[in-house]
């Protein structure tokens, strides 16, 4: 059932490699290779700091926590559903919630009912996106609005510090000399990636992103997947969120501000399709080290932060363009 | 079509009527001129914003960027001030709006991108720009006193900003019902394959539309900055939610095709007056912030659950469906 979907799809959507062979894919593949070696080696040469064990060490630690969110944002982007920016609100719902409910109910509790509520959010936008049809971007954004005020309201406005200082111990702790963070990211990257590439689950969501009638007339349940992706993105913020809060022990309301359009550029410098349809969770990882790696090259090299977020702005513009470019050559 | 037209027409009277009755029950004096002028020059900064937005929802596009370019030509006009005349200033801060619409427009109908994420990137652009040019400092103009004459009002009610507003929106209102470029806009909205069949240029439609939405978030900054003698960089970003909630109470719909501009009035209205009212109870910023999301959601969905018919429930927005590249023919 679920073939006949993807070969509908296959052939009425503008895929960008079923018309442009092999070669186009690899070369796409081997492009952010080539980058992110560039990247290494440009690092190298400007900075002594750059390629360093610590130095690394600290990209990959600051990316697990970004990569948490960009596994569940593959799977937004995969279904056709744009983008969720309600990401900031979800995490400021989880480190807040996680933080806050801990003298009340301990830390673990604390961790599994802030993700929970983080993907009752989630819940919430995929119903009015998948169900009810609305526009992802307006939704994701009233929704996460409200949360975040209903979050900000609930403990008052104010910070929120840790009061478990073994929780937090435990999140900036190390197992076989491998940050815990980091662990817990190459965990959910690898279920993501199964889910996406391997399962029905993750079937049904390409179809659903490549063609929605065709999908929806192949007995594709299309509103559960589109719904279902965004909860995805909403437990892994939340996720995120909770161990940002854990590791920092202070959660302020605007502690995610930003993080929805680290998670989207990676995602689409990654090569997954801002229309859906096409994508993997190792893309948007590969997008997410070469973006993460340019980032930490220019800190080193003291580039100042209006700066940093003037790259990533035109690198989201310059990635969607090739997008554009690769379909139009496939044949539109 | 004019009988649904007359139903958003009198959705946004009854929300409006609605809002300033309970307002005046739980605010007392909240009918008072004075109150009602201060809530309609705050509502002209949103209101200005929503004029380019409604143009650019009802052809099919939006903008997010437009916060962000609030800021931006703010800062560039108080900036300047140091240089130039205040007027001259204020002139090449509205045309840093200008070429900041003119910048989406051209990647929007050149690239043939999704306008939605194209105008994330820019907005995340234009914001850096800001904090980069001001150091992610406040920045202030040099005359004071200037701060004053905007604040002003006249005929009981008026500030520069607001009537300002309304002439500009009435001026849209002729212009979207009465001209040929104007009936144009909602052509290429609502099927942008036939309106381009038809002969009308859409790619330039589009590109004029947002190079007029940067224009108006550029003056709306512009107006701003030299009634509070300040440019910050964080300026304008709460704007966004409660701007898309205004054009969107007044009935424009997020599918393109169908708007107008008095609607847009009532809505930007409905807005301010809940604003004031909100912040003559001292009612903190957050929870302000769940109201004008709620109402935003609540509408969309009502929108939604009202004019289905004719369109397959779970189609794909119109900002994706519109794009010739992505449409593929399935319509």
């Amino acid at each position: 059932m679920t073939d006949t979907a993807m070969e509908i799809s296959g052939v009425t959507r503008n895929d960008r490699f079923t018309r442009g062979s092999k070669l186009a894919d690899m070369l796409s593949k081997a492009g952010l290779g080539f980058a992110i070696l560039a990247v290494v080696l440009y690092g190298s040469f400007v900075s002594p700091a750059f390629f360093t064990a610590g130095n690394l060490l600290n990209v990959l630690t600051s990316m697990s926590i970004v990569g948490i969110v960009v596994v569940g944002m593959t799977f937004v982007l995969v279904a056709g559903g744009l983008a969720d920016l309600s990401v900031p609100a979800t995490i400021a719902c989880g480190a807040i919630l996680s933080l806050g409910l801990q003298p009340m109910i301990g830390p673990v509790p604390a961790f599994v009912l802030a993700v929970g509520l983080a993907g009752l959010i989630g819940l919430l936008n995929g119903v009015l996106v998948g169900y009810i049809g609305i526009n992802p971007i307006i939704a994701t954004l009233g929704v996460g609005t409200i949360s975040l005020g209903i979050v900000q309201a609930a403990v008052g406005g104010v910070i929120v510090y840790g009061s478990n200082p073994a929780s937090a111990e435990f999140a900036k702790g190390r197992l076989f000399g491998i940050p815990v963070v980091v662990l817990i990211f190459l965990a959910i990257a690898l279920v993501g990636h199964f889910l996406l590439s391997r399962s029905f689950w993750g079937r049904w969501t390409l179809a659903t992103g490549g063609n929605y009638s065709a999908a929806e007339a192949s007995a594709v349940p299309v509103k559960a997947v589109k719904a279902g992706a965004f909860v995805i993105t909403a437990l892994a913020s939340g996720i995120s969120g909770g161990l940002l809060g854990l590791t920092l022990q202070s959660a302020r309301p605007l502690i995610g501000a930003g993080y929805e359009f680290s998670a989207i550029t990676a995602v689409v410098v990654g090569g997954v399709s801002i229309i859906g349809g096409f994508g993997s969770v190792p893309r948007a990882i590969a997008g997410l080290i070469f973006v993460q790696l340019l980032t930490n090259v220019m800190v080193l090299n003291g580039v100042r932060t209006p700066i940093q977020g003037f790259v990533l702005g035109a690198l989201i513009v310059g990635a969607v363009g090739v997008d554009a470019a690769l379909r139009k050559r496939g044949g539109a | 079509m004019r009988f649904l037209a007359l139903i958003s027409q009198h959705r946004v009277a009854i929300i409006l009527g609605l809002t300033l009755i309970i307002s005046s029950l739980v605010v007392p004096g909240y009918l008072a001129t004075s109150t009602l002028s201060l809530g309609l020059d705050r509502a002209a900064t949103i209101g200005l914003i929503a004029i380019g937005l409604t143009v650019l929802l009802i052809a099919g596009q939006i903008d997010l960027s437009g916060g962000a370019v609030f800021a931006l030509a703010g800062i560039v006009s108080v900036i300047l001030q140091r240089e130039i005349d205040v007027l001259p200033a204020a002139i090449v801060g509205i045309l840093v709006g200008t070429l900041a619409g003119a910048i989406n427009g051209l990647l929007v109908a050149g690239l043939k991108v999704n306008s939605l994420v194209l105008t994330l990137a820019t907005m995340l652009i234009f914001r850096s720009l800001a904090h980069w040019i001001t150091n992610s400092q406040p920045v202030t103009g040099t005359d004071i006193m200037l701060s004053l004459a905007f604040a002003q009002v006249f005929l009981e009610i008026f500030t520069v900003r607001s009537a300002l507003f309304i002439v500009l929106i009435v001026l849209l209102h002729f212009w979207l019902t009465r001209t040929v470029p104007g009936r144009n806009v909602f052509a290429v909205g609502s099927n942008p394959v036939a309106a381009k069949d038809s002969g009308i240029a859409s790619d330039r439609i589009l590109f004029l539309g947002f190079v007029f939405a940067g224009t108006l978030a550029g003056l709306a900054g512009v107006l701003q900055s030299l009634v509070t003698n300040t440019g910050s960089p964080v300026f304008g970003s709460e704007l966004t939610v409660a701007v898309i909630a205004a054009v969107v109470v007044g009935g424009t719909r997020l599918e393109g095709g169908k708007g107008s501009a008095l609607g847009t009035l009532g809505g930007v209205l409905t807005i301010g007056s809940l604003t004031i009212a909100m912040e003559f109870q001292s009612i903190p910023a957050y929870v302000q912030q769940v109201v004008s999301g709620l109402i935003l959601i609540l509408l969309v969905v009502l929108d939604r659950a009202v004019t289905t018919k004719g369109r397959a429930p779970g189609t794909r927005p119109a900002l994706v469906r519109d794009n010739p590249i992505t449409q593929g023919g399935n319509v």
